[in-house]
C-alpha cells in the first residue's frame, strides 16, 4: 500500500517546521519517512510520537512542531480518530516553558518576516540612522572586549591536568610513552599544567521598549560573549523570559535584531522579577560557584520589588559573581531609584554602565574573581 | 511506500510489546518513549533523551540492557574527558615490564616493538568495548554528555556516526554488531545541532499524577495504597511551587520506602517534617513547603485530584 497522501504531508510538516525557525536537515526528513515505515501509520499518537522523535531534536521545538503537526495532520490526512486528549498532561509542562519563544519563532511566516525586516530598514534610513548591521571595525572591537571579559572572568585552576610544554610539572605518563620509542630510556621530557577552570556564563537581556535605544549595542554584546565564552547561555526578556543560545548560534545579527524586537513589540512593560523567576526556575540548579550571572536591563519594572529582591538573593548566594549593568547609569545625574532597581541593588556584586565601549572597558577592571 | 497491512499491524504489536517488557522489569513508559526506544534500535540511531534530574532517563538504558539480555556498558561524561578514559589508552607500565624481562632476549627491536603494541596491552575504555563487543549488541549509555567538553562531543560524533576507530599502532577496528546507544542530558549546557542531528531526540517531563503512583505502587511494593496516593498527591503539589531544586520521581521513591519502612499508613504533618529531608534538599524549599503546609494543611497538599 502506497501513502502518497503520507509522504506529501511529511514533506509539508517539514518545510512549515524549517519556517518556523526548526532546523530539518534533508537527513531527518529521510529519516521521517523511514521512520513511518516502521510505525502503525493508522495511529495518530503513534506517527506524532515518531515524527517528533526524528524532527523535534531539543524541547525548545516541541510546541512548534506539535502545532505544524496539528496543522498539516487533519483528520483527512491520518484516518485515524484523533486521540490526543490521551496524551496526558505529561507534555503540558514543557510547552508551557517554550511557548514564549515559540510564538517568538512561529508567529511570522517567511513572507511576514522579511516584509518586517523591510519595513524596520526603511525607518531606519529615514531616522538617519546607522544602516542595519555593524561594521566590521566595530564588531571586531565587541569581540576583543568580550575576550578580555572572559579572561578575566576565568576561574582558578582545575585538579584535570593538561598537556603543555610550557607547564611546570613533569608528565610521567607521556614521558613513559616517549620513552618506549628510545628503548626505554626517557630522552625526552614531557610537561603538562593544571587545566583552567572555565567559568560558566548566564546573560540575561532586557528587551523591553525602555532597552530599545541600547538594543544594538546589547545584541551585539550578546554576540560577542556567546563567541568568546566557552558555556554562555543567553536569554532575554520583558514580559517573558526566552532562551535564545541556539538562535544567536544560527541567525545571523540583523536576524537576530529583527527577532527581538518583534518580543519586545508584543510586551507592555517589564517585569523582571518574574522574567528572574523564571530563569531561576528552570536554570537555578546549574548555577554553581563558577558560574557568572549578568544582568543587562535598566531596572524599570512593572512586577512586584519584593520578588525582584527575593530572586536576586537567591541568585546571588548560588552564583560566584552577579553583575548588573544598567546602561542609564552612563548618563551623569542618573540615580538608580527604580523599585526594581532599588530591590536588587543589595544583591548585586558588579553594578556598572554598559551603553558603550568604553563603560565596558572600564568595568572589565572589575571583574576578577 | 510498500507497506502492507500485516507488516503494520505487527509494527505496532512491537511497540506495545517494548511498552510492556519495559514495565515488567518495572519501568512505567508511556507511547513516546516506547515508540522512541523502538526507533532508535529500528532504525540503528542513537536516542538522546533530555529532561529534569530524576524523571528515569538514565534508567532506560538499564531496562532497555534487561529486556534484550544485552551488556550495558557506561561512560560517564564529565568535564576533561579525554579520549584516553572513554576510548583506550595503552598499558604503559606493562609494556616497560614486557621490554625489560626482554632486554637480553634475541629478537630483534621490530619484534619487540611489535609484541607489545597488541590487544593484551590495550586497556579497552567504554567506547572501544561497546565497538569491540562480540555477541548479542550491547547497550551504550553515554551518561550525562553535557557535561563533557564540546572537543570531546565532536569526537564522540566520528565514533557513533562509524562506529569503527583507528588505532596507529594496530589498524582500523570496526564494531561487528552495532550497539544501542543511549545518551542523557541534563541541559546544563547547550549541545551542538550536529550531534542532535545524528540523534533522535526524547523529552522526558514529570510523570502525570496516574504514572507517578504506578511507578509508586511498582517500586515499593506493599504499600498502604491510601499512602501512596498521599504521598504522590503531595509530591505532584510540590512541584508546582517555586522550588530552587524541585524533587524527581527518585525523591518520591525514596520518600515512599521511607514512609513503608516506618510502617506509616496515613501522612500527618509530623511525619511529613520528619521525613521531608528524602525529598526536599535545600534549606528554603524546606521552609517554603512547611509554610504552605501550615497555610493550606497538609490534606489541601495530600489530596487526590484527577
Amino acid at each position: 500500500m502506497t501513502t502518497p497522501g503520507l509522504v506529501d504531508a511529511t514533506v509539508r510538516l517539514c518545510r512549515m517546521l524549517r519556517a518556523r525557525g526548526v532546523p530539518v536537515t534533508l537527513h531527518a526528513s529521510i529519516d521521517a519517512m523511514r521512520a513511518l515505515r516502521v510505525v502503525d501509520i493508522t495511529d495518530r499518537r503513534e506517527v506524532h510520537h515518531a515524527l517528533r522523535a526524528v524532527l523535534a531534536t531539543r524541547i525548545e521545538d516541541y510546541h512548534a512542531f506539535d502545532a505544524a503537526f496539528d496543522a498539516t495532520f487533519r483528520a483527512d490526512a491520518v484516518p485515524a480518530p484523533d486521540i490526543r486528549p490521551g496524551r496526558g498532561p505529561e507534555r503540558r509542562a514543557p510547552a508551557l516553558r517554550g511557548s514564549a519563544l515559540e510564538r517568538w519563532v512561529s508567529r511570522a511566516a517567511p513572507a511576514e518576516d522579511s516584509m518586517a525586516m523591510a519595513a524596520m530598514s526603511e525607518l531606519e534610513s529615514t531616522r538617519g540612522t546607522a544602516p542595519a548591521g555593524y561594521s566590521p571595525e566595530e564588531l571586531s572591537a565587541m569581540l576583543r572586549v568580550a575576550r578580555r571579559m572572559a579572561r578575566r572572568l576565568a576561574l582558578s585552576p582545575a585538579r584535570r591536568w593538561q598537556a603543555s610544554p610550557r607547564g611546570r610539572a613533569l608528565d610521567a605518563r607521556r614521558t613513559l610513552l616517549r620513552a618506549l620509542r628510545t628503548g626505554g630510556d626517557p630522552v625526552l621530557l614531557l610537561r603538562r599544567r593544571r587545566r583552567i577552570r572555565k567559568a560558566r556564563l548566564f546573560v540575561l537581556c532586557d528587551v523591553s521598549g525602555s532597552m530599545d535605544l541600547y538594543a544594538r549595542f546589547l545584541i551585539q554584546l550578546l554576540y560577542a560573549l556567546q563567541d568568546s565564552f566557552a558555556r554562555v547561555e543567553t536569554f532575554v526578556f520583558s514580559t517573558r523570559l526566552t532562551r535564545v543560545t541556539a538562535q544567536l548560534r544560527t541567525l545571523t545579527f540583523a536576524e537576530a535584531l529583527a527577532r527581538l524586537r518583534e518580543v519586545r513589540g508584543f510586551s507592555s512593560g517589564t517585569k523582571i522579577g518574574e522574567s528572574l523567576a523564571e530563569f531561576a526556575r528552570e536554570w537555578e540548579r546549574h548555577i554553581d560557584t563558577r558560574s557568572i550571572v549578568l544582568i543587562l536591563s535598566d531596572g524599570w519594572d512593572t512586577g512586584e520589588p519584593a520578588r525582584v529582591a527575593g530572586v536576586m538573593q537567591r541568585l546571588q548566594r548560588r552564583a560566584r559573581r552577579v553583575i548588573w549593568l544598567n546602561p542609564l547609569l552612563g548618563s551623569p545625574g542618573y540615580q538608580p531609584l527604580a523599585a526594581g532597581m532599588q530591590a536588587a541593588l543589595p544583591y548585586i556584586d558588579v553594578f556598572a554602565p554598559g551603553h558603550d565601549f568604553e563603560s565596558l572597558r572600564a568595568m572589565i577592571r572589575y571583574l576578577n574573581v | 511506500m510498500p507497506c502492507t497491512l500485516e507488516e503494520r499491524g505487527s509494527v505496532r504489536q512491537e511497540i506495545r510489546q517494548i511498552q510492556e517488557q519495559l514495565e515488567r522489569q518495572s519501568y512505567i513508559a508511556d507511547t513516546a518513549v516506547a515508540t522512541s526506544v523502538w526507533l532508535s534500535t529500528t532504525l540503528g540511531k542513537p536516542l538522546l533523551v533530555e529532561g529534569h534530574a530524576g524523571v528515569g532517563k538514565t534508567e532506560i538504558a538499564k531496562v532497555l540492557a534487561r529486556v534484550h539480555g544485552a551488556d550495558l556498558i557506561r561512560l560517564q561524561c564529565y568535564e576533561g574527558l579525554d579520549v584516553s578514559t572513554a576510548l583506550y589508552e595503552w598499558n604503559y607500565p606493562r609494556q616497560m615490564l614486557r621490554l625489560k624481562l626482554e632486554e637480553d632476549s634475541p629478537l630483534s627491536l621490530d619484534e619487540k616493538e611489535a609484541s607489545i603494541f597488541t590487544e593484551p596491552f590495550l586497556l579497552k575504555r567504554p567506547l572501544l568495548q561497546a565497538i569491540t563487543h562480540t555477541g548479542r549488541a550491547p547497550v551504550l549509555l553515554i551518561d550525562e554528555v553535557d557535561r563533557a567538553d564540546e572537543e570531546f562531543e565532536a569526537f564522540l560524533l566520528e565514533v557513533l556516526s562509524e562506529f569503527q576507530v583507528t588505532i596507529p599502532e594496530i589498524g582500523t577496528i570496526r564494531a561487528t554488531t552495532r550497539p544501542d546507544v543511549i545518551l542523557t542530558s541534563n541541559r546544563t549546557r547547550e549541545l551542538s545541532d550536529a550531534l542532535r542531528r545524528r540523534c533522535l531526540f526524547l523529552w522526558i517531563d514529570y510523570p502525570s499524577f496516574e504514572k507517578e503512583l504506578l511507578i509508586v505502587r511498582r517500586k515499593v511494593p506493599g504499600m498502604d495504597e491510601h499512602l501512596a496516593r498521599e504521598v504522590t498527591a503531595f509530591m505532584q503539589s510540590i512541584r508546582r511551587m517555586d522550588l530552587g531544586k524541585v524533587p524527581g520521581v527518585a525523591e518520591t521513591l525514596d520518600w515512599a520506602a521511607a514512609l513503608a519502612a516506618l510502617h506509616a499508613s496515613r501522612l500527618d504533618p509530623a511525619l511529613v517534617r520528619e521525613t521531608l529531608g528524602c525529598v526536599v534538599k535545600e534549606e528554603r524549599d524546606t521552609a517554603l513547603v512547611l509554610r504552605a503546609m501550615e497555610e493550606r494543611g497538609l490534606d489541601a497538599l495530600a489530596q487526590v485530584t484527577g
